[in-house]
């Protein structure tokens, strides 16, 4: 090999290979960093130039979404929702797959089964059972019907998760634990939650950036200012007819930051998380 | 481990919170859309049963109709332009070029961001007047070529289409991950018998893979069929329902109050899914009793 000329084909599927790799690195970053640059401009700038660089940075353009929009009461609502949702479906889901992994009953493949054909199910279809439920339970436009139903429809995806990492271990640790007297209680809480703190925080990750960005039923389920979360409150500045552009940009950069911070911490949990259902299905 | 006397109740604690939950947010709303779909209601006033006229309503309403076609053409996009654009993707990354986990990185990226911050960044870039896409084209010279994309019935249905690859990433990893499995001693043989690259990734790759396309074709229908935020957002369902979908359909019978119709619409969105992934489930079905295991590595 060494001394010889690359051969032509190699050299054009290089070239190929390598436009390919760039084409959709550009389609993906290139309206990201659009977006951040059209943010920091005055609108007079924006409509002058689609293109140009802000002559000064406009960082009162973020302020102006904060004030306008009420954006720092809809952070922190979808703060409080996540951190809620995701902290009680990890506990449930964590219960729920120990009590399959580790025992014999009867029924549990077909539970296990029917959850997690849950995965599948199109939820955008529940827009009214769901409606009726909270309805019903009187908490419509309450945030807490949003930490309820992100708690729930995760479920199916976090066992799922959970599960692949209980099976992985092996069951003579806990065996030691009966034998020296350790309770059902303290073998799940001192011993398997510590084992599988990987699988806990690969569900918590994917289930966390699911509530943030959730759509659809905050859009449903909640209606006044208080109870708004971020992905509701950047669609302020379409509903209204402003021209305010790049107020709006920045608002929407405020609200997928957080999203992109913990991605960029996270990767590798989050890509697993995000994929597992489909990896291990 | 198997039950011992006294953990049974301590097993049906731990799992009664979940089945709980699952109970009431999976199997009562889909036994109740279902049953539900056979009454006239209001969402107020007492439902009446009306047998299957809701579903002969939708079915003779041509703005359901466009929907449910649009979705059917959004899976089926989504399973033969993505997947392949995906499994492209993966076949290149996996040679590991200079840098592929920065790429991997950046392609995975759309997945983390919410739905409607990108379907309102598309609009940005869609805007007729101030746009991304028509000020690039303005900046190469071609300015015959802008237009108001999403206000054209003729290019409001590419551009949502379009909009659709920047969530390859996903199928891309799903698909990597099934490359990594595969074994090496493969490809150390093909080498030997003088296998190109092509060769290899045509006759050994993709075929020891077709579990995780399989996969990713599954998921790819069922994203495609549950579409929402990205039509609702970048053109709500317009121009003249042009670009509506199912749950663009089914939202707009709730806001009318309509809510037999809404049932009505949900089940058959259920049932399309159901049918499309038993049907990419049978056509792979056979193929994986020949391929499991065949080629991978251990676990």
């Amino acid at each position: 090999m060494a001394g010889k000329s690359p051969k032509p084909t190699k050299i054009v599927s290089l070239i190929g290979k390598w436009a390919l790799i760039l084409f959709f690195a550009f389609y993906t970053l290139f309206p990201l960093l659009w977006l951040l640059i059209t943010s920091l401009k005055t609108n007079a700038e924006y409509f002058e130039n689609p293109f140009s660089l802000p002559a000064v940075w406009q960082f009162s353009n973020y302020l102006n979404a904060f004030q306008q929009a009420n954006l720092g009461q809809m952070i922190f609502n979808s703060i409080t929702v996540a951190i809620v949702s995701t902290f009680a479906n990890v506990m449930i889901a964590a219960m729920a797959a120990y009590a399959i992994s580790r025992f014999v009953f009867k029924g549990k493949e077909i539970i296990f089964a029917l959850i997690s054909a849950g995965i599948m199910v199109p939820l955008n279809a529940m827009m009214v059972p769901y409606f009726t439920i909270f309805s019903k339970l009187n908490l419509l436009d309450s945030l807490n019907s949003l930490r309820i139903l992100y708690t729930a429809i995760g479920l199916p995806i976090s066992i799922f998760i959970v599960r692949g990492f209980l099976d992985d271990f092996p069951v003579e640790i806990e065996e030691a634990a009966y034998i020296d007297g350790c309770g059902f209680f303290g073998r799940f809480f001192k011993i398997i939650l510590p084992l599988i703190k990987t699988g806990l925080v690969t569900a918590a990750t994917f289930q966390f950036i699911t509530c943030w960005n959730e759509f659809v039923y905050a859009n449903l389920l909640t209606s006044s200012p208080s109870t708004k979360t971020i992905q509701i409150g950047i669609r302020f500045f379409t509903n209204q007819f402003t021209t305010d552009f790049v107020s709006m940009y920045a608002a929407i950069i405020i609200a997928i930051v957080p999203s992109i911070a913990g991605y960029i911490l996270f990767q590798e949990k989050v890509m697993s998380g995000l994929t597992s259902g489909a990896v291990k299905g | 481990m198997k039950v011992r006397k006294n953990d049974r109740i301590t097993i049906l604690l731990f799992l009664a919170p979940a089945m709980l939950l699952f109970c009431l947010f999976f199997i009562v709303p889909i036994i109740s859309v279902c049953y539900m779909s056979f009454f006239k209601w209001n969402g107020i006033s007492d439902a009446e049963f009306i047998g299957i006229k809701n579903y002969l309503t939708i079915f003779s309403d041509n703005v359901f109709m466009r929907s449910i076609k649009n979705n059917i053409i959004w899976a089926f996009s989504a399973c033969f332009i993505q997947v392949p654009l995906a499994l492209l993707m993966a076949l290149v990354l996996s040679t590991k070029p200079r840098f592929w986990k920065f790429f991997r990185t950046i392609y995975f990226l759309p997945q983390v961001i919410s739905g409607i911050a990108i379907a309102m960044l598309w609009s940005a870039v869609y805007n007729s007047e101030y746009g991304l896409l028509n000020g690039l084209l303005k900046a190469i010279g071609l300015e015959e070529l802008t237009k108001n994309w999403l206000g054209n019935p003729s290019t409001a249905f590419i551009c949502v289409l379009v909009y659709g690859l920047l969530y390859i990433g996903y199928f891309m990893v799903i698909m990597m991950a099934g490359i990594t499995g595969v074994d090496e001693n493969y490809y150390e043989a093909a080498r030997i018998d003088g296998a190109n690259r092509l060769q290899m990734d045509i006759y050994i790759t993709i075929p020891l893979i077709r579990y995780s396309i399989a996969t990713c074709m599954t998921f790819a229908a069922v994203f495609g069929l549950r579409t929402f935020e990205q039509v609702y957002l970048l053109t709500n369902g317009g121009p003249a329902n042009r670009t509506s979908v199912v749950v663009l359909y089914l939202y707009s019978q709730m806001s009318n109050n309509n809510y037999g119709g809404a049932n009505a619409s949900s089940v058959m969105l259920i049932l399309t899914g159901a049918f499309v992934i038993v049907f990419i489930r049978r056509l792979f079905a056979e193929q994986k009793d020949r391929g499991e295991n065949n080629g991978r590595k251990k676990s």
